[in-house]
């Protein structure tokens, strides 16, 4: 079953990241030729002058495309340049809600801004044609877990909560669930003080994967909180070594990030 | 009269062609891109003469690459710590969109922002509080130039600095 999701994640990270089917658009038309070009432009390199002319040019023949819209934004965003990058992914999002809007989510989450990251997927998901296991760009994470840790920032933790369990119970067996879904529905129960429930969540995290330094880090803080010092202290060296293991899993777009630093000032802390 | 009425003729048709050839111009006229999206160039009125990239033909623009030592946190904490809030800055909710490069002698330099509100469109905030952001993050100094592919470079990156009611808040 993870296969088969991981596989239609990857169709739907390719209907979103391609360009489409150019046969669909009339021989001879200007879409159909906007749509070559967007195949002929593939090897550019993406934030290139080339690379941004070829979009202009693309628009120029097709401007309803919002394939080539959003795929302009993207060198926009990444280098912190919003209003320009959010212009473009706006019209986007205004010519087909359907592809963009997770896209625009994901930009929003990544950008701290997690009110209209809310905002976009709570439109998303009740599009009629909504694909309910939406991935993340990377393919790595449901964005459901985008919205949860959103509704968590924005201080609803119980909603975050429930959020996130829905999600993993639309999931038909253990092996369908990602490398840090148990992750982030411990690290919220951590931040709701539900340290016993959290500590459960950490327990099955810990058979997806043991490489995940922040899983380690807030289980010390959830027996720190439960009063037990010894175990805090076992789970913040646990969390140092990995660390400082160069194979360890990086913390990627979550939020609640944890850092070599603070795992340090945990363990200082309870030293003295 | 039959003169007066051809030469306002005349008069009218070329204050028509005139204005739609300023329309063609612009209509034609082509949007003028650096050879990359975030390339800075310097400006003398903005930036620091001293801060020179050590090869400004291969400049990386990788956010990631470039770090700040003790990550994220540490940058925040400094940086909250520096801020001096003044009353006048609880008017502001928003955020700040903060451009700058790393060269490999880990100096930063040609910073340039923008300051969107919480709909992230474009805004202002008061004078005092953009000149406090921005001299607080041109004074941290434990940035980290990329090194990729076991090679050195100069590079670009960006942080985000959100405010509540004038407070940074933290990631």
């Amino acid at each position: 079953m993870k296969k088969i999701l991981f596989t239609l994640g990857c169709f739907c990270t390719t209907l979103l990241f391609s360009q489409g089917n150019c046969l669909l658009y009339p021989e001879g038309s200007d879409a159909r030729k906007a749509c070559e070009l967007a195949y002929e432009g593939k090897s550019l390199k993406q934030g290139s002058r080339e690379s941004q002319e070829m979009f202009d040019s693309i628009l120029k023949l097709n401007p309803e495309y919002d394939w080539a819209y959003m795929e302009k934004s993207v060198a926009y965003l990444k280098r912190g340049l919003i209003v320009e990058g959010l212009e473009l992914l706006d019209k986007a999002v205004e010519l087909e809600p359907r592809y963009n809007l997770p896209y625009r989510a994901y930009w929003h989450f990544q950008n701290r801004n997690y009110k209209l990251c809310i905002r976009d997927l709570e439109r998303y998901y009740k599009l009629p044609n909504a694909f309910i296991y939406e991935l993340t760009p990377g393919g790595d994470k449901d964005m459901r877990l985008l919205l949860a840790m959103s509704y968590a920032k924005e201080g609803n933790l119980q909603k975050g909560i429930e959020t996130v369990q829905n999600c993993l119970k639309s999931y038909k067996r253990e092996s369908d669930f990602g490398l840090v879904d148990y992750h982030i529905l411990g690290m919220l129960y951590v931040k709701n003080k539900q340290y016993k429930k959290a500590l459960e969540a950490f327990d099955k995290q810990l058979k997806m994967t043991e490489d995940y330094p922040d899983s380690y880090y807030y289980m010390g803080l959830a027996y720190k909180a439960l009063n037990k010092p010894k175990e805090a202290k076992m789970h913040f060296e646990k969390a140092k070594d990995k660390f400082l293991d160069d194979s360890h899993i990086r913390n990627g777009y979550l939020c609640y990030k944890v850092y070599y630093s603070d795992v340090l000032d945990e363990i200082d802390a309870l030293s003295e | 009269m039959k003169a007066n009425k051809t030469y306002i003729y005349i008069a009218l048709l070329l204050v028509f062609l005139s204005c739609n050839s300023k329309k063609e111009t612009e209509v034609t006229q082509k949007p003028e891109y650096l050879d990359d999206i975030g390339d800075t160039t310097f400006n003398p009125a903005l930036d620091n003469a001293n801060f020179k990239f050590c090869d400004s033909t291969n400049v990386l623009h990788k956010r990631a690459s470039v770090a700040y030592t003790g990550g994220i946190t540490a940058m925040e904490k400094e940086l909250i710590k520096k801020y001096k809030k003044q009353p006048a800055f609880e008017s502001f909710t928003g955020y700040f969109f903060i451009r700058f490069a790393v060269n490999c002698n880990n100096e930063s330099g040609r910073f340039r922002w923008e300051i969107v509100d919480e709909e992230f469109k474009e805004t202002s905030c008061p004078k005092a509080l953009e000149e406090e952001i921005i001299s607080t993050v041109k004074s941290l100094q434990q940035w980290n130039y990329p090194i990729y592919r076991g090679k050195s470079y100069d590079g670009y990156t960006f942080i985000i600095v959100k405010l509540k009611n004038g407070n940074i808040l933290r990631s």
